[in-house]
């Protein structure tokens, strides 16, 4: 390297320094970040935090005060429960019954033989989702139009046929991974450890040959299975297919990784990235196979991404041993009653409220996790559409469709 | 390079409080996000996702382990692919749809843009994806060991592809400036 190359390089080092450096998100976000965060924790943290500040207090304060201080104490107690409650007695618990209200409309219980479930419900989980977003429906073919997502309040009609005729679908059960699970599941594909964890929910780091793999946890925002993401080493491919399908299919059951559950393939092009969906459904006794969907209502599975035709990366859920159980389902009637009943997914952005006519449903299987299972749930997902501004929309609802 | 932190290189015996962590990382952590994505707005959104998740896993965070930069920029880097993939996907599908070029104006970054380097960064975000995270992380105060453990490769190999990401985000603002 010339000495010229090496001053240039050492140079654009201290630009790109500079640059780090004095990039920064907009005045106030730091503070709204941490108020936000605060504000989410749940109320048996703000409860304790707000004793261990007590008691820290108390140690600070002369043996000769205390009995001031047992006075104050008790006061304070009082008045922290009262700001924790609010003057309702209730403000603690209104965070959580209002995000149950969003999430289930039937109060996001049900009794069956794993006892109360989740709900599984819409979560667009940034201001980027909450505000309308544009999609390309999964698993089509490419060329299809694309739709604008919205999941702000809407003053919602019903006017449509409601044609699903069901009484009881299964709901299934996955006990949450364990690492050894990642363990195992990396075995099946030929790959070690390379690390314990990567990040929150990470449940290892692995390598085989030609390939990294990675395995995250369930997570709960965005409702989100625990899934795996396989990252081949683009130097050592195997040659193109004839199709695309035909080298994803290759691919996959080169590493042993053929879904093993129902699916639809769909292929999706983008600029040169081709996508080969493997659409997840789930069968139901006299419906026929439901979609699984996604956290904004998108149908869910597998994705092995392609590029120049070779694989460039594999997603898809982490192999995991899956329980049924029957539960009974609510009725139309009930489900349409729900649906008009939502509470909107986001905030609202758009002015003003539009009337949004409901013209479509499908039963589909939406992810619901819990702390230590997670469940596949039927549930049936409205659609209907509104033009604003000259922009068509579509409007989902989720509505849990297990019966309370 | 950036002066590191105190929690940088130092594995740190015990959790330092969160809020701390917070103060400490939060403008890096959007700093390397912002080079990886296109507006101001979805580096706030996945910087916000980011800190979440910290938050909430932060009970398991084992200091002794690994250090805080490296723990918090792994949580970034996740979260950027996630984005990338949850949304990266539907938007490249978009535009071809559309026929629409990429968004030049980013309304909510216009204050952002009277930054003297954003252009810079811009070059940096349209390097290849490993390229561009080497050059982002090593930048975000990052060791090379660190930088390597979180891109899954030894700390030389970590940097030889720094090395080649400069070069190559050399000759792309050249040819910018041609």
């Amino acid at each position: 390297m010339s000495d010229n190359e090496n001053r240039e390089l050492q140079a654009l080092q201290r630009q790109l320094d500079d640059a780090f450096e004095t990039t920064r998100p907009r005045a106030g976000f730091e503070d709204d970040l941490w108020s936000r965060m605060q504000a989410r924790r749940p109320l048996w943290a703000q409860v304790r935090d707000f004793f261990a500040g007590l008691l820290a207090s108390v140690r600070r304060v002369p043996a000769a005060r205390a009995a001031t201080v047992a006075v104050v104490l008790v006061l304070a107690i009082g008045i922290g429960i009262l700001s924790l409650r609010g003057p309702g007695g209730g403000g603690g618990a209104s965070t959580a019954t209002s995000r149950d209200a969003r999430t289930a409309p039937f109060g996001g219980a049900a009794s069956g033989a794993f006892g109360r479930l989740p709900a599984p419900a819409l979560q667009p989980v940034s201001a980027a989702d909450t505000g309308p977003k544009t999609v390309i429906p999964s698993g089509l073919a490419a060329g299809q139009s694309a739709v604008t997502l919205y999941f702000g309040p809407a003053h919602l009609e019903w006017a449509g046929q409601f044609n699903v005729q069901v009484t009881s679908a299964p709901v299934y059960r996955y006990t949450e991974p364990a690492s050894s699970a990642a363990d195992q599941f990396a075995a099946s594909v030929g790959a070690s450890r390379r690390q314990a964890s990567s990040g929150p929910g990470g449940l290892g780091s692995f390598s085989g040959t030609g390939f990294v793999l990675n395995v995250t946890s369930t997570t709960k925002s965005p409702p989100r299975e625990a899934y795996f993401v396989l990252t081949p080493d683009r130097s050592s491919l195997p040659a193109p297919g004839p199709t695309a399908t035909d080298t994803a299919n290759s691919f996959l059951a080169a590493h042993n990784l053929v879904p093993a559950w129902p699916n639809v393939v769909g292929t999706s092009q983008t600029s040169d990235v081709l996508q080969v969906l493997y659409l997840r459904q789930f069968a139901v006794q006299g419906v026929g196979q439901a979609y699984m969907v996604d956290w904004v209502g998108e149908r869910h599975g597998l994705e092995v991404d392609l590029r120049g035709g070779q694989p460039l990366q594999v997603v898809g859920p982490l192999p995991v041993t899956l329980d049924t159980a029957d539960y009974p389902i609510i009725s139309s009637g009930q489900a349409v009653k729900a649906a008009l009943a939502s509470s909107p997914a986001a905030p609202a952005s758009i002015e003003p409220t539009p009337t949004v006519r409901l013209t479509t449903v499908e039963l589909v299987y939406a992810l619901a996790a819990g702390p230590d299972h997670s469940f596949y749930e039927p549930a049936f997902l409205f659609s209907g559409t509104f033009t604003h501004n000259g922009i068509t929309y579509v409007k989902r609802v989720l509505v849990p469709a297990v019966a309370p | 390079m950036r002066d590191t932190s105190a929690y940088d290189s130092a594995v740190v015996a015990d959790r330092p409080p969160f809020e701390d962590l917070y103060r400490e990382f939060m403008r890096r952590i959007y700093a390397y996000v912002r080079a990886q994505v296109t507006s101001s707005a979805d580096a706030e959104d996945i910087t916000a996702q980011v800190f979440m998740n910290a938050y909430h896993a932060y009970g398991r965070f084992e200091p002794r382990n690994t250090t805080p930069a490296a723990w918090l920029f792994r949580i970034a880097r996740n979260a950027t692919l996630d984005h990338f993939r949850a949304h990266g996907r539907r938007e490249r599908l978009r535009r071809t749809i559309e026929h629409q070029p990429v968004a030049e104006v980013d309304p909510a970054g216009v204050a952002e843009e009277r930054i003297q380097y954003r252009a810079l960064l811009t070059y940096v975000a349209k390097l290849p994806e490993r390229q561009r995270d080497a050059i982002s992380l090593r930048h975000s105060g990052l060791s090379f060991e660190e930088v390597g453990g979180l891109m899954s490769c030894s700390e030389d190999a970590a940097k030889m592809l720094y090395h080649r990401a400069l070069k190559a985000l050399r000759e792309s603002v050249q040819e910018g400036m041609a």
